[in-house]
């Protein structure tokens, strides 16, 4: 491989970081062939040396997601690094998958259902009192009501496994790394 | 397995190096990856991930200083808490590689 060759698969894989840590990251590489230009070593020699472009660009690309949630703790930044963690192949997502699959679609499945008890409660206590007859108001109201607490504790419990699970999930793509910053460091966070 | 415990070994031990050589005297990237690399077998561009880890952290920091050829290089040095870091860092692998060489010793 070429110094282009490497460079350009690098930066391929860089793809979608921030630019100035994009250029920052390409030129210290480009620092490094110079160098190593200088001292004298063939360009083929140092990209082998180097290692694989597109292996290291997903190690740097997992390590600015991971940090990203770590500032930013948002759904965008959870899903980013996630992805980041699941595409450096640090967990075997043969085995993973199904696992993560039924993860994902169980709090998919909850978020929706307290969506929708929240939406009957709501319509229950609006329209109850008119379209259903000989019930008391009252009655409907509360359970409308009973119905959007029921939906809004199930929402709320759903956000709190999702967030803990993208933490079990970081926690791993640091440990795996060797990102790790002590386990205490990431509940402090949480906390 | 066995490949991969070992890639986890170097790793883990990556960053107590680096602190080290950055404890005795500052240093650009390619020094650091060249000796590195010689010592311990690994990828040398998995130093500047590792650096970049390092810098975010605040247990190194960065100057550029003029070479002789071409253009600036960029020097890492340790702050303060590089240095606590290395420090505590060493004592655990000390204690830790003795441990191990105990047994290993036991058992021959």
């Amino acid at each position: 491989m070429t110094r282009q060759d490497f460079l350009a698969r690098l930066r391929a894989g860089l793809r979608g970081l921030a630019p100035a840590a994009l250029t920052e990251i390409v030129s210290d590489y480009e620092a490094h062939f110079d160098e190593a230009a200088a001292a004298g070593r063939d360009e083929a020699g140092v990209a082998q040396a180097l290692g694989d472009p597109d292996r290291l660009a997903r190690e740097l690309k997992a390590q600015a997601s991971l940090t990203r949630w770590e500032t930013e703790r948002n759904p965008s930044a959870a899903a980013n690094a996630l992805f980041a963690v699941l595409g450096l192949g640090a967990i075997d997502i043969l085995i993973l998958l199904p696992i993560v699959m039924s993860v994902i679609g169980t709090l998919f499945g909850l978020a929706i259902a307290a969506a929708a008890l929240v939406a009957v409660g709501a319509a229950l206590m609006i329209a109850g009192p008119f379209v259903v007859h000989g019930a008391p108001i009252a009655a409907l109201i509360l359970a409308g009501l009973g119905l959007i607490f029921t939906g809004a504790c199930i929402g709320a419990l759903t956000a709190v496994a999702s967030i803990a699970c993208t933490h079990a999930t970081v926690w791993y793509g640091r440990l795996h790394l060797r990102l790790l910053k002590p386990v205490l460091d990431v509940q402090g966070a949480a906390a | 397995m066995a490949e991969a415990v070992q890639v986890q070994l170097k790793k883990g031990v990556l960053e107590l190096c680096v602190l080290a050589l950055l404890s005795r005297s500052d240093a650009y990237g390619y020094d650091i990856a060249s000796r590195l690399a010689d010592g311990i077998e690994m990828g040398e561009g998995t130093i500047y991930p590792l650096m970049r880890r390092l810098q975010g952290d605040g247990l190194v920091e960065t100057y550029l200083i003029e070479s002789a050829a071409g253009p600036p290089r960029k020097y890492y040095r340790l702050t303060g808490a590089g240095r606590e870091r290395f420090t505590a860092q060493s004592a655990e692998w000390t204690q830790f590689s003795s441990a191990v060489n105990a047994i290993l010793g036991g058992a021959q």
